[in-house]
């Protein structure tokens, strides 16, 4: 606020008081007469159209479609992409899954038309979703081809010296060109992540290098029509540690803009993770539906029936549900200036 | 004829000799662009610039108008609003060439009163931010908002201009000491006004994207308009040599000034109006008429002696009032800081020639006088500064 009030100020405001008494109040009426058009639009519109294509304007997001070829990764394709490794058996007759993992800086068009600066593991965001079963013995080989430290930690029982946390040895601090190959048992089962644990830690896991990490139990879970994983993120382009935009798998609005195609009856099951930096919470609501939630997924006993659920930083839960009715179904962060900026789907459900 | 042929040669090779260095000077700048010259200019992350001259609000509909400040071409790639990435246009391209300008559309359902922030991302992510304090429909050319409009720059500028011209018979009466303690007067009105405009059209100069350099812009409006009035009048002076005549063209040159610095202020007031800031209060009319009558006083001090004809008066008074209407007009339709510096720099100019013009002609009375009144020109010139000064503060 200005303090001091100048000659021009005064003329202003005393001009403006004689537009004030003639014309604001014609405009102000104008305004009023025609309240919330937008209102009338939805409503009236009972039957709901696929928005991809074709917004009806006054709907956020995106136009146009990012090149998910030169980003690649299409994250229609990494709601179902499961890593099961490489899989060999041990002497002592236990299963071994062998992954590779390389780290690479990387632009990616987060949104049509802007690229951003990430930080990834094999070149996607979110990194590969490591699938394996209770008991396993994982390997994986991590090469840093990026020009920074970086790691991998994962959540679960494991070793000090394989936690991927500097200052616990040479899986601690893996310099650019340099390799390490992290080693444990699964355990215990449930719905985990990994992430770089470099510091600056947040700046690091807000670049992109986190993904979903699944053990199955060993008698596994009851069989569903469809699996697949959504890992909750942020976007921050301009590095001011804000997040500009939020998305699931990558891309804002890409399920908004290609609606998940599921069929009515179908039991499905999603792997939901939240890794999203700066902001304290997010959260997953399913439209006209209820799920049961199973936190951590390291039980097979559903904690919440509920149609909305909470997730902090790192934490992750399973969802099972099933729609009656065909349709087009949003599922959204219910912390809902997420929406809008990017963490909004679709659920296609047909007949 | 071998004189002049000799003569054309001679030209020829000084035009040569004067390209010489324009001829190394590129070879220099091609060097330089080749090599680098030795510097690493490459910058870490791209520099951008974009400005947003103007936004405009219709119904359902924010339309942003945006120039490409920045050194190099720049692409819009997102709009977001209050937390919502929206779909939107631009005309005539996303991609904006320096200096260019375009037009952001986004359908939008803004709601009366309430404030909007946008964020502009280019596509090298680089964000600009632009914030819609109280939102509400921008005036479009209506009659009503016209009249809206012209009123102000009546309120402004004409009727305390011509209530101070009413002064005219009264002031006739006085005699030549009284009349140059006026003319003094104006004088230090003038400066006072000249002061005010130079200090106006430095903060719109703020508001002017930085490649179009807002402060050299009021040197040359300034100056330029200075030293074209000079030359004007001193032609004239040539061509009549009256005394009167030259009286009734600095009025007049007064009247030009005023209606300059009126311009401004019409445009200050209607881009006021514009993007919001708005504060009633009809004490502050009443206020400005009081302060802008000693602007109406100002054109008819030099020509008290005369008998300048009414129709003479009425078309001082115009020209130093009704400016303030087109002021109003073009800042409340199309309100441009680059616009309202360069008038506000002619004004500043035309002022202070005036007051150059009135210094002539105050040292002429003295002279006449023989140099019988060195008071009343200090007195007059600080009179007149305070008029102005202690009417502002009276209301204020």
């Amino acid at each position: 606020m200005k303090t001091g009030f100048s000659r021009r100020d005064f003329l202003k405001a005393g001009g403006l008081a004689l537009l004030g008494t003639t014309g604001v109040a014609a405009i102000a009426q104008a305004n009023h007469s025609d309240a919330h058009p937008l209102t009338h639009n939805h409503s009236a519109n009972l039957t709901p159209t696929p928005p991809h294509g074709g917004h009806d304007g006054n709907l956020p997001g995106t136009v146009g479609e990012v090149d998910h070829d030169r980003n690649g990764f299409d994250p229609t394709n990494l709601l179902t992409d499961f890593d099961y490794g490489k899989v060999s058996r041990l002497p002592n007759g236990q299963t071994l899954r062998e992954y590779n993992v390389i780290a690479l800086n990387k632009s990616i068009e987060i949104v049509p038309g802007i690229q951003f600066p990430a930080w990834t593991y094999n070149g996607r965001i979110p990194g590969p979703t490591f699938r394996c079963t209770e008991g396993d013995r994982i390997r994986i080989h991590f090469n840093n081809g990026s020009d920074h430290p970086h790691t991998m930690h994962f959540h679960g029982f494991h070793p000090s010296e394989m936690d991927g946390v500097p200052g616990t040895g040479p899986g601690g601090n893996i310099l650019p060109g340099e390799t390490f190959t992290y080693e444990f048992d699964a355990d215990p089962f449930g719905l985990h992540l990994y992430h770089c644990h470099s510091f600056p830690l947040a700046r690091h896991i807000a670049k992109g290098l986190y993904g979903a990490f699944i053990i199955d139990p060993k008698e596994g879970r009851p069989p569903v029509d469809r699996e697949m994983v959504m890992v909750m993120h942020g976007v921050d382009i301009d590095f001011d540690d804000v997040n500009d935009f939020y998305a699931v798998n990558g891309i804002p609005f890409h399920y908004q803009n290609h609606p998940i195609q599921i069929k009515v009856g179908e039991k499905i099951r999603v792997y939901l993770v939240n890794i999203l930096e700066f902001d304290l919470l997010n959260s997953f609501h399913l439209h006209a539906n209820f799920f049961n939630y199973y936190p951590t997924g390291t039980s097979l006993t559903p904690a919440e029936f509920t149609d909305t659920v909470i997730q902090g930083q790192a934490q992750r839960g399973i969802l099972e549900f099933t729609y009656k009715y065909p349709g087009m179904y949003m599922f959204h962060a219910h912390v809902t200036e997420f929406a809008e900026l990017g963490w909004m789907g679709m659920f296609e459900v047909l007949p | 004829m071998t004189e002049q042929k000799s003569n054309n040669r001679f030209s020829l090779r000084t035009f040569g000799l004067l390209l010489i260095p324009v001829i190394l000077l590129a070879g220099v700048i091609a060097l330089f662009l080749s090599t680098g010259g030795g510097l690493n200019l490459e910058s870490a992350a791209p520099v951008e610039g974009l400005s947003v001259e103007r936004y405009h609000l219709k119904e359902n509909m924010i339309e942003l108008q945006v120039r490409n400040t920045g050194p190099q071409e720049l692409t819009i790639a997102s709009v977001i609003v209050n937390d919502g990435v929206m779909p939107f246009e631009v005309t005539p391209d996303t991609t904006i060439p320096r200096l260019g300008k375009a037009s952001i559309l986004v359908e939008y359902p803004w709601s009366y009163g309430e404030a909007y922030g946008i964020t502009l991302f280019t596509s090298n992510a680089i964000a600009f931010n632009v914030d819609i304090p109280v939102a509400f429909e921008t005036p479009q050319p209506s009659s009503k908002t016209f009249w809206g409009f012209t009123l102000i720059g009546v309120y402004v500028g004409v009727i305390p201009i011509f209530l101070g011209i009413f002064w005219f018979p009264a002031l006739r009466q006085l005699g030549r000491r009284t009349m140059t303690f006026l003319m003094a007067a104006t004088a230090g009105l003038l400066v006072f006004l000249g002061l005010d405009t130079i200090a106006e059209a430095l903060e719109f100069a703020a508001k002017v994207p930085s490649a179009f350099q807002g402060i050299g812009l009021i040197g040359i409006g300034a100056v330029s308009t200075f030293l074209l009035l000079d030359a004007i009048s001193k032609r004239q002076t040539a061509i009549t040599g009256n005394e009167t005549d030259r009286r009734l063209a600095v009025a007049f040159m007064i009247a030009v000034g005023i209606g300059f610095h009126n311009l401004g202020e019409g445009l200050a007031i209607g881009a006021a109006y514009n993007v919001g800031e708005m504060s009633l209060g009809t004490f502050l009319v009443v206020g400005f008429i009081i302060q802008n009558i000693t602007e109406g006083l100002g054109i008819i001090a030099p020509v008290l002696r005369d008998r300048p004809g009414i129709g003479r008066l009425a078309i001082m008074g115009l020209v130093g009032g009704s400016p303030a209407i087109l002021g109003a007009w073009i800042g409340g339709y199309t309100p441009s800081p680059f616009l309202a510096v360069l008038f506000l720099a002619i004004g500043a100019g035309a002022i202070f020639e005036v007051i150059y013009e009135i210094a002539k002609l105050i040292q002429k009375d003295t002279a006449r006088e023989g140099g019988a009144m060195p008071m009343v020109v200090f007195s007059g010139v600080l009179t007149g500064m305070m008029m102005l000064w202690v009417t502002g503060l009276l209301i204020k």
